[in-house]
């Protein structure tokens, strides 16, 4: 599964390996790029379908609770 | 360009806290966050002084769970923060809104191993929905305003703003009150083709049953829950933490759901084929074996996270949003139909599934905790704020309680934190000053917290602690006995010390009982003054909650006795 997201907060990336780890999935490629006033992450997730499908809704919450602190 | 300095970073903190509606703060304080104390010392805000850090993340839950509000706590960098950790981890499980704000090592002693420095953001991810450092001043405010709407929601919960004392003390515009802020974005709500299917599923039902959860706490949709399951005539549930939501007598209401939920609940569940769940979560404590757990049945589940859809179990139609617009689509549509389905013949039939709590009888004269709650609850006055420790008098108080709304019983449902108990009726009596607030403690948990006696007697607060001691840690004893071939490692508190001397060295009155004689006169004394009071309770240990549905088994395996009946008291 690769996902692209849009952190506001680079600091992020340390909850998204932490809850990838927790769902017993791994990743194998991180590539996090600055913008002018977010960043973004392509990250290749590997894992069973069910967590795959858990960790993208859980990142989703996630990076919303992001985006409104950052306003 | 930047305006005259005014103001500084700690007061720009209280400034902002009251201007989003803080009235009150638990904390403590510590060299780190002595710039924002000293500001406190002539705020309006007031702040309650607790005795460790986790009592203020508790306490600051607690007047979140029984106001609506958020809650607000204060602690100091490194130890101080990491106190908190346990509090607001309760606070992400059961979607408690509280926000604290640690003080920070200044920001040139960061990463140096200074004195009491902690990376506090990075242990606090976990944790809370958002934690986040402040670095610079004039992002204090923006931060700060950002942490209450990120608190409130959609889905409610922590979030950690650490601020180094150098920001704290730092030169900054004073806040002002009228500039134009960011808004909430306008809460989801479900399409109009999910109702339908919704409607659809309910018409074609035979055998529905409604699960409500802590979600229609959080959504304030307690008053449409009610409606629903009345229009409908529904058998209806409740999570731990939905325990409140039902109208008080409903006769269609089965009482808890879950390990140790009603029988006619859990069955009704086991029965159902089709599940209403409303604001609920699934937790393994209310589903068991999860492909066994409403093997019947189509799951409807309405939720504000989306996260939490076919998390556990698969659902027939996903509700997203508010569930206060989802009931009130739902009702509205429903009452639009020309003929209302009504399940009250199946309801009487859930009913009968279950019969009376199972309980062990206590020895001759001797008291036991069960009766102690029975009869407690029979006598508190209707609106009393119950917060509850966790073990076996948790579930004890959570299957007999008599909460009128889900904001009267207060209870670590999700983490399952033992400690909680005082802590939150401290912060609960704040939040009611009037009502009566009762903290139902175990002697495991109380140990934990009840140095808050001393808080409870600094602010006179009328809080009572009905203490169930059976000088076990009773639930980690009862699984041993159950499951671990009766060998009691650990878990014999024998040699507890006398709770009444200690609660008079905080000038709190205590009283202790032992004989079931003496229950009704003291339980009269404790409720009978608005003065803080102990009841000791010296029950009989050996005593078990029933019923028990082993984890991860199903309700057909649940358990009313133990398998044999000698004695098994270590």
């Amino acid at each position: 599964m690769t996902l692209s997201l849009v952190m506001h907060d680079w600091r992020l990336l340390e909850r998204i390996v932490g809850l990838t780890n927790r769902l017993g999935c791994a990743y194998t490629r991180v590539d996090v790029r600055a913008g002018e006033a977010h960043y973004h992450a392509t990250i290749d997730f590997v894992g069973p379908p069910d967590a795959l499908r858990r960790l993208d809704a859980q990142l989703s919450r996630l990076l919303n609770d992001d985006k409104e602190m950052s306003r | 360009m930047l305006q005259p300095a005014e103001s500084t970073g700690a007061q720009l903190v209280l400034d902002v806290l009251a201007d989003e509606g803080v009235e009150i703060v638990f904390g403590y304080p510590g060299g780190a966050n002595m710039p924002l104390y000293d500001k406190l010392y002539a705020h309006s805000i007031e702040h309650v002084l607790v005795r460790h850090e986790a009592a203020a993340a508790f306490a600051a839950g607690g007047y979140a769970r029984a106001s609506g509000r958020v809650g607000v706590c204060f602690a100091t960098s490194g130890p101080g923060a990491t106190n908190l950790v346990t509090g607001l981890l309760d606070a992400l499980m059961d979607s408690v809104p509280v926000v604290a704000v640690t003080g920070q090592v200044r920001t040139a002693l960061m990463g140096t191993d200074g004195f009491q420095e902690a990376d506090v953001t990075s242990i606090m991810g976990p944790v809370t929905k958002r934690s986040v450092c402040v670095r610079d001043v004039r992002d204090l405010e923006r931060v700060l305003r950002a942490a209450f709407r990120v608190a409130r929601g959609p889905r409610p919960g922590p979030v950690l703003v650490d601020v180094p004392s150098d920001i704290l003390k730092a030169a900054c515009p004073k806040m002002d009150p009228f500039a134009a802020r960011p808004v909430a974005a306008a809460p989801e709500h479900p399409g109009d083709g999910a109702i339908d299917e919704t409607i659809e599923l309910i018409r074609n039902a035979k055998r529905p049953v409604a699960i409500v959860g802590g979600g229609a706490r959080s959504a304030n949709a307690v008053y449409l829950y009610r409606e629903l399951v009345a229009m409908l005539e529904l058998p209806h549930t409740a999570t731990i933490n939905g325990l409140g939501c039902a109208t008080p007598g409903d006769p269609r209401f089965l009482g808890m759901l879950g390990m140790h939920g009603w029988k006619a609940a859990n069955l009704a569940v086991n029965t159902a084929d089709l599940v209403l769940a409303l604001g609920m979560r699934f937790d393994d404590r209310v589903t068991g074996k999860p492909d066994k757990f409403a093997r019947n049945a189509k799951i409807v589940h309405a939720d504000v996270d989306a996260s939490e859809f076919g998390k556990i179990l698969p659902v027939a139609v996903a509700l997203r949003g508010d569930l206060r617009q989802t009931l009130e689509r739902l009702v509205r549509r429903l009452g639009r139909e020309e003929t209302m389905p009504r399940f009250s013949g199946w309801a009487a039939e859930a009913k009968a599934l279950g019969g009376p709590l199972p309980a062990d009888r206590a020895p001759h004269g001797e008291l036991s905790a069960t009766d102690v709650l029975d009869a407690f609850f029979a006598v508190a006055p209707d609106d009393t704020i119950v917060s509850t420790d966790v073990g076996q008098h948790q579930m004890w108080a959570a299957q007999r309680q008599r909460a009128i709304h889900p904001r009267n019983f207060l209870t670590s449902a999700g983490l399952g934190s033992m400690g909680f108990g005082l802590p939150a009726a401290i912060g609960a009596q704040f939040a009611h000053p009037e009502r009566t607030v009762v903290a139902v403690c175990g002697d495991g948990g109380f140990q934990m917290s009840m140095a808050e006696l001393a808080t409870v007697r600094r602010h006179e607060l009328p809080v009572k602690i009905l203490l169930i001691d059976n000088r076990r840690l009773g639930m980690v004893r009862q699984w041993q006995e159950l499951f671990y071939e009766r060998r009691y490692s650990h878990t014999d508190l024998s040699d507890n010390p006398d709770f009444v001397t200690i609660a008079s060295g905080y000038g709190i009155r205590g009283e202790r009982i032992e004989d079931a004689g003496e229950l009704r006169d003291a339980l009269e004394r404790f409720l009978g003054s608005r003065e803080p009071a102990l009841l000791h309770c010296a029950c009989f240990p050996a005593e078990n909650v029933w019923p028990l549905i082993p984890p991860g088994a199903t309700v057909d395996d649940a358990m009313e006795a133990a398998p044999q009946t000698e004695a098994i008291v270590a």
